[in-house]
């Protein structure tokens, strides 16, 4: 077990130097906020959906950095996992979206406030 | 072998089955009648025979049982199983009644068939049937063996009341008349329920046969001597209570003169000669566990209740028009005289007196019926006069005289007379210290006497003799009906709006009536010799007393002389037996003698007497006499009305209180859910920063614990 | 007895489901046949079951069996019939084809559902009878609330959904902490046999036994608040008005007929075994209660304007007087406790059918808008004086019976001291007594009610009423309109009732006889409790031939 996320490197080469975990884990942190910063400001809602594909991008960047950390496999088949289901939950919600599209014409998430208490 | 006894009362159950198998079939025809009259006078029958029978067997109690109606058993110890037989514990006692009861029923019934013609196709079925049932639950409390079965045939005898008193069911006031009578029955059943109840858990036992056994040697069923214990007077206590409702006595009197409302068959059975007797018949039967207590407390509070009543309802009666509730009154009043003899300690006088009561109250009421039957429902004694003397009244008239001779209590040749005196020379007899206040008991019962002689009287010098005059009652349809027997009754109803006075003639009674009135005055002459046979029991009902469980060793029974005679009341120092002969007698004739000078003599209209120039000077009290005492109207205020009060705040209780707190503890999740609800803005971004704060919050925790543990 | 005869409980419950299923799927117009056709398979298998029921030894389970459903948790699927449990079986499986029959007019609407629903909720009602494990009673238990709350829910009157929700909810709060105490017990039962869980029903009551008086004190508290909502007993009755008032009339005669009894039974069958000691200690409060329920809730019912809300509340005034029997601890009031629910199951339901058939015609029930209906309906008037003086206790009639031996029971509990008829126990005579006055009270409010519905000058509900004037014409055509007085169908619904009714009243002896053995064992605990509570006093004289039924407890085999 690596005792600081500094002294193993990940990739040699780069214009930056080596980089470690934590260069990766960054990026993967910047990715998420982004995405949730996009999700709560943004009202369109395939503009919400793409954000929300950006948290997943996040969370499977920071996986394969910890696989490739630890050398072994188990974070790419995550990520295998995560792309697929992401692939068909993106054809479910973008019919959804059209779907919700031609009944109010609209792309505007304040539209459906129905669930409000 | 005795077990053919059955046939007593299962004949007009019976009867009573195949009349609602008729009344299902729609039958139009007086079959009813003809089924039920059959089934009573052959069951009336049976009783002769197996009256006989018992006298040939030497007048034993015979015990028959048909089969266990209750049964319950918990141990094999004595008292701890409960049995009720439906069987029979037939003694003097439920022969003397079951005599009466079947023979007059026989009568009534045949009278009715006749008096309810009207009805045939409509409610004739109806009434014979819960007539033919009555009898059998009359049946039921008189022959059973055991205190369950008296109380089945107690309480069918209040449904049968019931049934026939709201016969009239489309008439409010008869409905309200049978509810009356139904409830004010109840009272009393608890309080007999509860008697039977005491009586079991002391006794361990509710039939007759071994319940005596133990109360002739003063035992409970444990074998311990009862001497002193709380059983001994609230036993009695309790079964009076019961005897009391069922019997109108005061405080639960209230229900019969009410009970008037239904047909006048019903009257003069239910109501006069035998259901209200049933309580006189409950205190007799249980005479032993009445005479327990050494200090005949509860004896003593019979003995003023019934002498009370005799004197409250005689007083009412005087005051009424209506001669069906006169008659109902002096039925209250009689009743009185009853338990007052069961009080002063002469069973025999009670029971001779119910005997000798029934015949000619039964017959009072039946010639009652006959006018009102007659005159449209006529019953106002100021708008009827001189009925004797129209056409074909005559015997109707004659056997009125007859009856009110009895209930006056007319010298010697009347049965009423007879039995009455039995009754007030006991009263006499008895001493203050065994019975409180015995000899005010006989005065009380004397006044009494002359007052019912004058309110007799009173109805028939009115309506019976003197100048005749009468205005029909409202009950112009029924006349009609009967006339065009054919006609429907929605017909009858058109004809007779708009018939005048005029045209309206009174139909006097037919065979059926008039045979069973004259049968009926012939057999309250026929009881007059019944008091001389037998002398060593004071009559042949003194002898069927004798050998039953109401038998009792009354004070001075066997007119001792000399020392025993010492501690014996006194009528003003002469022997009250042969007083009485005397002064009642006097008494009597008083009365009529007023009733004569003030209703008959000098009367020349229906309307008006003599007695009318008296009324000014009495001031209120003939008001407030006609008013009932307002007794009714006082029962009212203090129990029906708080109750019903009460109930009324049960109910918004109910509601508001008990269903509030049941909604509140339903509202509380609601509260809590309408607190949190604001979150829950349906806003997608929202959700998404509860989220994101959520995940902070957790990571922030997590750095916390991290750094705390290094 | 074979294992074929064993199979008798689970056929009994197997034929509602199968029908239930079999009536959702086929065309509505067969749904009521359908349900008669179930009704009365289950009534022939009871049948059955009662002739080769052995009468004499009642206090055995038979036609027992057990499957294992989780071992390893202590659940069987285990079940067997006492003679307590049998008469009550008998009184479910009489009263169904009674209320599918009264159904064929009432439901207008999506038969098919209601047949279902109606017929489904004879399986779970069963269960509960037959239960010997304590999961499978409390599973059936509560399964009856599902099609109770559909059938009240969606073929009530006007405030349904309200009375379902009510009905739902509160019997389900109540039933959970009554699962609450029953799972102490378990875990109590756990801490000393061997086995990790066992959810026997007897076994649990010998565990429970041993607990301490405060432990049981505490079970006790919850069982009652469970069950008590459910019988129901004074304080937690107000869901019951409602609910009978909404619901459809083979809702109200189920519910009254079989529901409530099923609160009763579980107080019989788990409060009383369970934890004697402190039944004795409570009897009197509980007693208490009951006695306040039969005055309050009599009184309650005769400023009633909603017919069968009046009868919904005699209900409760009924039921204290079965409570009030079975809180007496001895043989009386333990058999006139069971008799009592029969009796009113057949009374009680009698009188929804009878108001039912007045509401089909008018579609009113208040009091208000209808009088003298005798002249209009002999015939319906015959069956509801009638039912009235079941109700009321006429003796000869059914209620008679029960009533009087629960308040002869209530007398004789703790009277011992007075004679030989006492028992050992915790009532007395004053309880009785004063519970006795609502025998009046029952007068009043009953006859009010016939008085004012069935009596007086005739008066039939405006609007509604007259379009039956021509009822004979349209007889002709539909073969379901209703004639004026009751058809030949709605006579032959009430007639079995009323004969029920009479048998009852006439020959109760042999009821009586099968319960005594049952009973006994039930009781010989509260008996012996309330030896030993007695015995702590000083200045007693207890022979032990006063406590009821330890002899018989002993020589029937089997456990209580």
């Amino acid at each position: 077990m690596p005792t600081s996320l500094s002294n193993l490197v990940l990739a040699a080469e780069s214009p930056i130097g080596p980089l470690t975990l934590y260069h990766f884990l960054f990026v993967s942190a910047a990715m998420f906020a982004i995405g949730v910063i996009g999700f709560v400001s943004r009202r369109n809602l395939i503009i919400m959906f793409l954000c929300t594909e950006m948290m997943f991008q996040a969370a499977g960047i920071a996986l394969i950095s910890f696989g490739r950390y630890h050398l072994n496999h188990t974070g790419e088949v995550f990520v295998i996992f995560v792309l697929t289901i992401a692939a068909a939950e993106a054809a479910l919600a973008l019919a959804l979206v059209v779907w919700l599209f031609r009944r109010r014409a609209t792309l505007d998430a304040a539209a459906w406030g129905e669930m409000s208490g | 072998m005795f077990v053919w006894f059955a046939a007593i009362p299962l004949l007009p159950l019976l009867a009573a089955i195949f009349c609602c198998l008729l009344i299902a079939r729609r039958n139009k025809t007086k079959l009813p009648a003809v089924l039920v009259v059959g089934s009573l006078a052959l069951s009336f029958a049976v009783t002769v025979l197996g009256f006989w029978a018992w006298i040939d067997q030497g007048k034993d109690p015979i015990n028959p049982q048909i089969y266990e109606w209750i049964g319950v058993s918990w141990g094999s110890e004595p008292g701890q199983s409960l049995t009720a037989q439906f069987g029979f514990y037939m003694d003097g006692l439920s022969w003397l009644w079951m005599l009466f009861v079947t023979g007059l029923a026989t009568l009534i019934a045949l009278y009715a068939s006749e008096y309810m013609g009207h009805d045939v196709g409509k409610g004739y079925g109806r009434f014979f049937a819960a007539f033919a049932l009555f009898v059998f639950s009359m049946a039921c409390l008189v022959m059973g063996d055991n205190l369950f079965l008296l109380y089945l045939g107690w309480e069918g005898v209040g449904l049968c009341s019931y049934l026939l008193i709201g016969y009239f069911f489309q008439k409010p006031s008869a409905v309200a008349a049978a509810k009356k009578a139904f409830i004010v029955n109840r009272i009393g059943d608890l309080g007999l329920a509860v008697g039977i109840f005491l009586i079991f858990v002391t006794f361990g036992t509710v039939e007759y046969g071994p319940l005596f056994e133990m109360v002739r040697l003063g035992v409970d069923a444990a074998g311990r001597p009862l001497d002193g214990r709380w059983q001994e007077w609230v036993i009695p206590c309790l079964l009076m209570i019961g005897a009391f409702g069922k019997s109108a006595q005061f405080p639960l009197y209230v229900w019969l003169p009410d009970a008037m409302e239904g047909p006048t068959p019903v009257s003069a059975l239910i109501h006069a000669a035998t259901m209200v007797t049933a309580g006189v018949y409950l205190i007799a039967r249980t005479m032993p566990l009445f005479l327990l207590d050494d200090t005949h407390f509860a004896l003593t509070i019979v003995a003023w209740t019934g002498t009370i009543t005799a004197l409250l309802a005689a007083t009412i009666g005087m005051a009424q028009f209506d001669i069906k509730r006169i008659m109902a009154y002096s039925t209250v009043s009689q009743l009185g005289y009853m338990f007052a003899g069961l009080g002063v300690l002469t069973s025999t006088g009670a029971c001779f007196h119910v005997f000798t009561h029934a015949f000619f109250k039964a017959l009072l009421f039946l010639a009652c019926g006959a006018v009102m039957h007659g005159f449209a429902g006529q019953l106002d004694l100021r708008k009827l006069s001189g009925v004797q003397g129209m056409p074909g009244w005559r015997i109707v008239g004659l056997t009125m005289l007859v009856g009110c001779l009895n209930l006056a209590g007319f010298p010697l040749i009347t049965s009423g007379y007879f039995s009455k005196d039995m009754i007030l020379a006991q009263a006499f007899t008895t001493p203050g210290d065994t019975i409180w206040g015995s000899q005010w008991i006989g005065w009380v019962l004397l006044l009494t006497a002359g007052l019912t002689a004058y309110y007799t009287f009173r109805v028939y010098f009115r309506v019976f003799v003197g100048p005749q005059h009468f205005e029909p009652g409202d009950e112009l349809h029924a006349e009609e009906d009967s006339h065009h027997g054919e006609h429907g009754e929605d017909q009858a109803e058109v004809h007779g709006v708009g018939k005048s006075h005029e045209h309206f003639h009174p139909h006097p009674p037919g065979w059926a009536i008039n045979a069973v009135l004259i049968i009926l005055a012939l057999c309250s002459f026929l009881a007059i010799p019944t008091y001389f046979v037998m002398p060593e029991h004071h009559g042949w009902a003194g002898s069927m007393v004798h050998s039953s469980t109401a038998i009792v060793e009354s004070p001075g029974a066997h007119h001792v002389e000399g020392a025993d005679a010492e501690h014996l009341g006194t009528f003003l120092g002469y022997d009250p037996h042969k007083a009485m002969y005397y002064v009642s007698g006097i008494v009597g004739f008083l009365g009529i003698a007023v009733a004569f000078f003030l209703h008959l003599a000098g009367r020349a209209s229906a309307a008006t007497s003599r007695a009318d120039a008296l009324l000014p000077m009495l001031g209120p009290i003939p008001r407030w006499g006609q008013n009932k005492w307002y007794v009714d109207e006082f029962y009212e205020a203090v129990i029906r009305l708080p109750l019903w009060v009460l109930a009324t705040l049960f109910h918004w209780f109910d509601q508001l209180v008990i269903d509030g707190l049941v909604n509140l503890f339903g509202l509380l999740p609601r509260l809590f859910a309408r607190a949190i609800r604001p979150s829950q803005s349906g806003v997608l971004q929202g959700y998404a920063v509860g989220m994101a704060g959520g995940l902070a919050v957790v990571l922030i925790i997590v750095l916390i614990i991290m750094g705390r543990g290094g | 007895m074979s294992t074929l005869v064993s199979l008798y409980p689970l056929l009994a419950m197997a034929l509602p489901i199968v029908g239930a299923i079999i009536i959702a799927l086929r065309p509505a117009e067969r749904a009521h046949r359908t349900a008669m056709g179930v009704s009365i398979g289950v009534l022939l298998v009871v049948f059955l079951m009662t002739t080769r029921f052995d009468w004499g030894s009642g206090a055995t389970y038979q036609f027992a069996n057990s499957f294992a459903v989780l071992p390893e948790m202590g659940v069987h699927l285990s079940y067997g019939v006492g003679a307590v449990a049998m008469w009550l079986v008998i009184l479910t499986a009489f009263l169904q084809p009674i209320c599918v029959k009264a159904s064929k007019t009432a439901v207008t609407e999506d038969h098919r559902s209601f047949y279902a629903w109606l017929t489904a909720l004879q399986a779970p009602m069963l269960g509960v009878f037959f239960a010997r494990d304590l999961v499978f009673f409390y599973t059936c238990f509560e399964f009856t609330l599902v099609p109770m709350y559909v059938l009240i829910s969606l073929f009530g009157s006007t405030n349904r959904k309200r009375a379902a929700t009510k009905f739902f909810l509160y019997t389900f709060t109540g039933s959970i902490i009554a699962l609450a105490g029953l799972i102490y017990v378990a875990h109590v039962a756990t801490k000393q046999g061997t086995i990790p869980w066992n959810f026997d029903i007897d076994a649990l009551a010998a565990a429970a036994r041993g607990m301490s008086l405060s432990e049981q004190s505490w079970v006790l508290l919850a069982l009652m608040c469970g069950f008590a909502v459910k019988v129901p007993l004074f304080p937690v009755h107000t869901w019951l008005p409602l609910a009978h008032t909404e619901a459809p009339t083979a809702g109200s005669v189920v519910l009254a007929g079989v529901l409530l009894k099923l609160g009763t039974y579980a107080i019989y069958r788990f409060v009383l075994p369970f934890v004697p000691l402190a039944v004795v200690e409570y009897a009197p409060l509980i007693a208490t209660i009951c006695i306040v329920g039969i005055l309050y809730g009599g009184l309650i019912c005769w400023v009633q304007r909603d017919v069968k809300k009046l009868v919904a509340y005699s209900s409760v005034a009924h039921l204290g007087f079965c409570m009030l029997g079975m809180f007496a601890l001895n043989m009386m009031g333990g058999v006139g406790s069971v008799l009592y629910m029969i009796n009113h199951g057949l009374s009680t339901g009698a009188l929804f059918l009878c108001i039912g058939m007045i509401y089909e015609r008018y579609h009113t029930r208040s009091m208000q808008e209808m009088e003298g209906l005798a002249k209009a309906m002999p015939v319906w008037a015959f069956f509801m004086v009638f039912f009235t003086m079941a109700s009321v206790g006429l003796p000869g009639l059914n209620g008679f019976v029960s009533e009087v031996m629960c308040l002869l029971g209530a007398f004789q509990s703790g009277a011992n001291g007075i004679g030989r008829g006492g028992t050992l126990g915790n009532l007395g005579p004053w309880y009785a007594a004063i519970a006795g006055s609502g025998m009046i009270i029952a007068a009043v409010y009953l006859l009010y009610m016939v008085g004012k519905v069935v009596f007086g000058p005739l008066r039939e509900p405006g609007g509604h009423g007259h379009h039956q004037d021509h009822g004979r014409d349209a007889h002709a055509t539909d073969p379901n309109a209703l004639p004026r007085d009751l058809s030949r169908r709605e006579i032959g619904v009430l007639a079995p009732l009323a004969l029920a009714c009479i048998v009852l009243g006439v020959f109760p002896t042999p009821v009586i006889r099968t319960l005594e053995p049952s009973v006994a064992a039930v009781i010989s605990h509260s008996q012996i409790a309330a030896k030993n509570a007695i015995s702590a006093r000083p200045d007693d004289s207890l022979d032990d031939s006063l406590i009821v039924g330890v002899a018989r407890a002993e020589s029937a085999e089997g456990r209580p």
